[in-house]
């Protein structure tokens, strides 16, 4: 070989190289997104998203950090529209809230249940569920609860049920341009009943499957997590129980309807059976609870 | 004593809380260069061709090595490595090449430019399928390797090290025994989990002598494996160990220093650094290796063991460099802490196609006690004995025989079971916190030597200041333990002086003297006795000045508080400070100069044991021996186990800083327990499936059973200030004491770690169908 | 792009040009030479990173630098001043609180955010704290005593 070899620079497509944006409206936060297409991500908690990117995962062109953008960041309540925890709510601030605590306590608790307290100073719940993860510990409260969650998209701000926010696995139904604004949750007489978590440790852990078992307004409401490609609510077995008295047949016999109703797969936190296993237990144990609630 | 006995303050305490201490990643030099290793994707290959000239040819990138840049087989046992693959890659992350380049996003960027083509090899990924006759040959070139005397590999077979005792008449034990039951088990491979990922830096003089910075234990250890890899002389590689920020074993061998010297060397005097990911520490650095365990004892209606066969099959990985010396400790260990007239062990390291076994805290011993204390319960299961009693009965005691024939000098096991047994309430049954729970007891003993080259040195060197103050220089490294501490304590008692006024500098070896390495729970022990061997130099320095000055005989002279006194004579004497520099006397002149003192220490006495029966007189320094009981709570619904509280006692001869040693005790027990119940690196056909905190799971401060710390003080003959090791030993009764709490709770054994939820449930399913 | 970022840093403005991509734990160790922070695995799960954001306990390794403009951050460097130590550092070095020292200034800063909250925490409560920080060497149980030490004593006074 002779003479000099030219140099090529490198990672002129580098993988992290990203153009970063702190709209200060949802508009200009929408144009950015439109701009960038299938390119961009919204930076919100960034506890998914910057390990993502960390880890070679994600390839934005543009991150969109919409912490800057105004009326994200409250938790409203009133009794008509019930409560309203915008976007940019972190986990922590749903726990310390009163009106959580006292009215939907079963939230609260769920959220207390992602990652370290580190986290949950920046993971939000809008984020939790945007992410669209089938064992996200804020969905199956929120299934449970029938939460609208807030989308300003196409159409100026509009509200989609969190029954057709989750469409698959990390998929939802939202389209580019489209931002969660915030999630709210009707107002209801009574809520009771409880969040359960299944975990390998526990503290700081994924589920291996949650559930949310609550009455509200007399009504059964079950939703679970990690058991399908999205949380699911249980339908049939709710309407099974409807008017039911809990006793332990009837609580015996709902469990077998849950289970037909899950789809849960083997991985490396757990087995199918051994998730089947546990739905059993954690609707028993909740159902119990309704028992002793009343 | 004043000062060895008490808990000072750690030394190094307030570098730690105020985040000035220097890790390795913490440091920076101007032009400093980053690396990124292209890795095999394959568990075991041929490499045919690796072309780097993509890569080299991008702007940013100074140098790229490929195997052919390390062509020296290098190791501490058995020198079976190279630090990149040259020939064939052997587990899936094994380093084919590295790129040091001006950033680290450039140096990750330009592995894609890298092009290997590889042959892909049947591969080994089960020890038992490894020893078979047609298992591929993961080391077809065995018989070419170096080895120490003192281990056997099989050329020819993936059996690196074939470690045996035949102590008694196997044939004849059996015989004797009422009940013969065998016994399987089987631990998998788990990860030391430092929090400190492994870091090193290596830059080159223009006079091609290399520094290395690295978060290794053990520098000197470092220095010999590289000089042999790189063909340089030791007094042209210099290794610094700023600071180790956990080991636990891990740090203890070598593994990325290797692939950052060859890269300095093409780099004109820049620094290059590589910092491992949490990733590359699971797969990359040092794994514990996986063991299947085989038992068959026979036992005596009166309780008393007969006879003891063992198979252990270690799961060595890729290359056993140290490993073979792991499944050595695991074999002359390989009863437990019980006396047994005949024993016939085979204890065999096998390589596999997979991550690198290496030395984790235990050293083999939280392995096979895992199998052993689990057994000793069945036994006494199956005569109608309580766990306590076949321990009282069959445990070692001074004057009895180990496995190796040892005749057993000082040991406190039977103390320590005594009050474990006690603080853990043993005999009393506790009712379930909710109808759902059970709980249940289990109590395991254990004990463990420092498995080391009979002759390993140890040495330091204590200066004294004009003032009166000291510096102590030792290879000793402190990586959290507390040797710092402890070995200024030891120096501050022999000397009379107070512990604030020694300096300790350690992990150099350009400066601080020879140490051999930080493993084995050796350093209180070793490294304490070259210290105190410093001390008794500078002492008889000072008394033969004082001797001089005072017109005392030296014989009547002590050190006292900072003062060389006489024993007789109330108020004569002079303070140490005043003889630092040597004496100077009336008329002006001076004689001996600065006070230095060197102390050199080997265990004494430590002999091999016969090659065929693995019998001895004194195989190893010493026997540190322990018990711990568990209390631990099982829901029977999900299967999950709630560690509830754990009772330790060990026999650490003299404990030199109480709330140090607590300190490691209760680190070793969460440590246990983090193997007994979450740990494990799954491994399916050779590819690690969770190496990340977010799927290897570690124990965190809501996990942290209530702990009873106990101790008993048989002081150790040869050890400073009577003291032994317990570093790793207190880890070792933990898994096994909560499987037999288990058993304990649920009447179920669990064979193998990790106890998790999902098994213990599964178990119990099992056993409903069954009843 | 490079962006310029201003916040406080323990206690002082600071400014700084920094590519998006960079995260707020890089930027500490690498311009301001900040190396307490620790990266143990740069995925918000050993805590060896926390630090403080507007005095709330957050991964630093899960923050993009620029998103650090207009914040206020501590870390454990800034706890001491000079060679005075903050009461936490020096009761964690009272009850040998400490071992190898790595995750140390992430513990620290993570229990400081505990009692700048709550003065008086219970153990239930500092275990909580502490268990987005892990650490291999001590068991933890130093740990809890030391900080619990701490709010004993702010419980008497």
């Amino acid at each position: 070989m002779n003479g000099t070899v030219k140099k090529r620079k490198a990672g002129v497509d580098g993988v992290k190289n990203f153009e970063y944006y702190k709209p200060k409206s949802l508009e200009e936060a929408r144009e950015l997104l439109l701009k960038y297409g299938e390119e961009a991500s919204i930076l919100n908690g960034g506890t998914d998203l910057i390990v993502r990117i960390h880890d070679g995962l994600s390839h934005p062109k543009a991150v969109i950090d919409i912490k800057g953008i105004e009326g994200l960041s409250e938790i409203t309540y009133d009794e008509v529209d019930g409560l309203t925890i915008g976007a940019c709510v972190t986990l922590n601030q749903m726990g310390e809230n009163p009106v959580l605590l006292e009215k939907f306590r079963v939230l609260a608790e769920a959220g207390h249940t992602v990652g370290s307290c580190q986290v949950r100073n920046r993971a939000t719940m809008a984020g939790n569920i945007a992410n669209a993860s089938p064992l996200a510990d804020t969905a199956t409260p929120l299934l449970a609860l029938d939460a609208m969650v807030k989308v300003f998209g196409e159409e100026g701000e509009t509200e989609v049920s969190i029954h057709d926010f989750f469409v698959w696995v990390r998929k939802t139904c939202l389209q580019v341009g489209d931002i969660v604004t915030g999630i709210r949750i009707p107002n209801y007489g009574s809520i009771e009943g409880i969040y359960q978590k299944h975990t390998r440790r526990n503290e700081v852990d994924l589920a291996t499957v949650c559930a949310t078992v609550i009455k509200i307004d007399g009504e059964v409401h079950i939703a679970l997590g990690s058991v399908a490609p999205t949380p699911i609510r249980a339908r049939k077995t709710e309407a099974f129980l409807k008017g039911k008295v809990l006793t332990e047949e009837v609580i015996e016999e709902a469990i077998e309807m849950v289970l037909g109703e899950i789809a849960p797969i083997g991985d490396i936190r757990a087995s199918k059976d051994y998730r089947e296993e546990i739905v059993k237990v954690l609707i028993r144990r909740g159902l119990r609870e309704l028992i002793a609630a009343m | 004593m004043r000062i060895v006995g008490t808990s000072i303050n750690r030394v190094d305490g307030v570098k730690k809380v105020t985040g000035a201490l220097k890790y390795v990643d913490d440091i920076k030099f101007h032009g400093m260069l980053y690396v990124a290793v292209k890795r095999s994707p394959y568990p075991h290959a041929r490499i045919l061709e690796v072309d780097t000239k993509g890569a080299e040819a991008l702007e940013g990138v100074k140098a790229v090595i490929t195997g052919q840049d390390v062509p020296n087989r290098a190791g501490l046992y058995l020198e079976d490595k190279t630090f990149l693959a040259t020939d064939k890659v052997r587990y899936k992350g094994e380093a084919v090449a590295a790129v040091a380049a001006e950033t680290k996003e450039i140096a990750e960027a330009a592995l894609a430019y890298i092009r290997v083509d590889y042959e892909e090899l049947p591969a080994v990924t089960n020890a038992v399928e490894g020893l078979k006759s047609e298992a591929p040959l993961v080391h077809p070139d065995l018989g070419q390797y170096k080895w120490g005397p003192i281990f056997f590999p099989e050329p020819g077979t993936n059996i690196s090290n074939h470690y045996k005792i035949r102590k008694g008449d196997i044939e004849k034990g059996f015989e004797e025994a009422d009940y013969i039951v065998e016994n399987s088990f089987y631990v998998p491979h788990i990860q030391h989990c430092p929090i400190e990922n492994h870091s090193a830096i290596a830059q080159m003089d223009a006079d091609g002598s290399i520094t290395l910075w690295a978060s290794c234990q053990s520098p000197y250890a470092v220095r010999k494996a590289l000089s042999v890899a790189f063909d340089l002389p030791l007094n042209k590689l210099r290794v610094i160990s700023p600071a180790v920020g956990g080991g636990f074993g891990g740090k203890a061998g070598t593994t990325l220093e290797g692939i950052v010297i060859p890269l300095a060397k093409k780099t004109k005097g820049r620094p290059v650094k590589l910092t491992y990911s949490r990733e590359d520490e699971f797969v990359n650095s040092f794994v514990r290796q996986g063991m299947h365990a085989t038992i068959k004892t026979g036992i005596r209606k009166d309780g008393k063991i007969s006879a003891v066969k063992n198979t252990f099959i270690w799961d060595g990985g890729a290359y056993t460099e140290y490993g073979v010396n792991i499944v050595r400790a695991g074999g002359y260990a390989s009863t437990g802490p019980y006396d047994i007239p005949n024993v016939w062990t085979d204890s065999i390291c096998v390589y596999t196609n997979h991550p690198v076994g290496g030395p984790y805290r235990g050293f083999g011993m939280s392995e096979i006690h895992f199998a052993i204390e689990q057994n000793i319960d069945m036994l006494a299961e199956k005569i109608g004995m309580s766990p306590i009693e076949i321990r009282k009965i069959n445990g070692l005691r001074p004057g009895g025989k180990n496995a190796t024939g040892q005749i057993v000098d000082v040991c406190g096991l039977q103390e320590c079971l005594e009050d474990v047994a006690k603080h853990i309430d043993f005999n009393r049954k506790e009712s379930g916190s909710q109808p759902h729970k059970v709980r249940g007891k289990g109590i395991a003993c254990g004990y463990k030597a420092p498995s080391m080259p009979n002759d390993v040195a140890s040495s330091a060197i204590i200066k004294m200041n004009e003032d009166g103050s000291f510096h102590l220089l030792v290879s000793a490294q402190d990586i959290g333990q507390g040797s710092d501490t402890v070995l200024i304590q030891m120096a501050a008692e022999a000397l009379s002086i107070p512990p604030q006024k020694i300096t300790i500098k350690t992990g150099d070896t350009d400066y601080t003297p020879y140490e051999w390495q930080t493993v084995a729970s050796r350093i209180t022990y070793c490294a304490g006795n070259a210290v105190l061997k410093a001390c008794e130099d500078i002492k008889e320095q000072l008394l033969e000045l004082a001797q001089l000055r005072l017109g005392v005989s030296k014989r009547d002279l002590v050190l006292k508080d900072e003062y060389v006194v006489s024993k007789i004579i109330p108020g004569k004497g002079v303070a140490m400070k005043e003889l630092a520099l040597g004496l100077s006397m009336a008329d002006g002149s001076g004689i001996h100069g600065p006070i230095i003192g060197r102390g050199a220490f080997i265990p004494p006495n430590v002999r091999n044991t016969d090659k065929q029966t693995g019998q001895g007189e004194k195989p190893v320094a010493f026997w540190t021996y322990g018990c711990q009981g568990v209390e631990i709570e099982v829901d029977i619904e999900t299967g999950k186990i709630d560690v509830l509280k754990v009772a330790s006692c060990f026999d650490v001869g003299k404990v030199i800083n109480p709330k140090l040693v607590e300190g490691q005790v209760e680190g070793g027990i969460v440590q246990g327990l983090g193997s007994a119940l979450f740990e494990e690196l799954i491994l399916e056909n050779g590819i690690a499936k969770n190496p990340s905190f977010v799927d290897y799971k570690i124990p965190t401060a809501d996990d942290m059973p209530e702990m009873i710390i106990n101790f008993v003080e048989n002081p150790e003959e040869t050890g400073p200030y009577g003291a032994r090791g317990v570093g790793e030993p207190c880890m070792v009764p933990a898994a096994p004491a909560i499987a037999n709490a288990v058993y304990d709770a649920i009447g179920i054994r669990m064979n193998s770690l990790p106890i998790t939820a999902e098994k213990v449930l599964k178990a119990l399913k099992e056993k409903s169908s069954v009843l | 792009m490079k962006r310029d970022v201003c916040f406080i840093l323990n206690g002082e403005p600071v400014k700084a040009s920094i590519e998006p991509h960079v995260t707020l734990l890089h930027m500490l160790r690498e311009v301001f030479d900040l190396t307490g922070a620790k990266e143990g695995c740069g995925g918000g799960e050993c805590g060896a990173c926390t630090v403080l954001v507007n005095n709330k306990p957050m991964n630093a390794c899960l923050i993009l630098a620029v998103e650090a403009d207009g914040l206020d951050i501590l870390t454990v460097e800034g706890l001491s001043n000079g060679l005075e130590l903050d009461e936490l550092q020096q009761t964690f070095i009272d009850h040998a609180a400490l071992q190898c020292g790595y995750c140390t200034p992430g513990m620290i800063m993570s229990a400081k955010a505990l009692l700048m909250k709550n003065p008086t925490p219970t153990e239930d409560q500092v275990v909580k704290a502490i268990s987005g920080n892990l650490c291999r060497c001590t068991g933890y149980k130093k740990i809890v005593e030391a900080v619990m030490d701490i709010s004993n004593r702010n419980l008497g006074s």
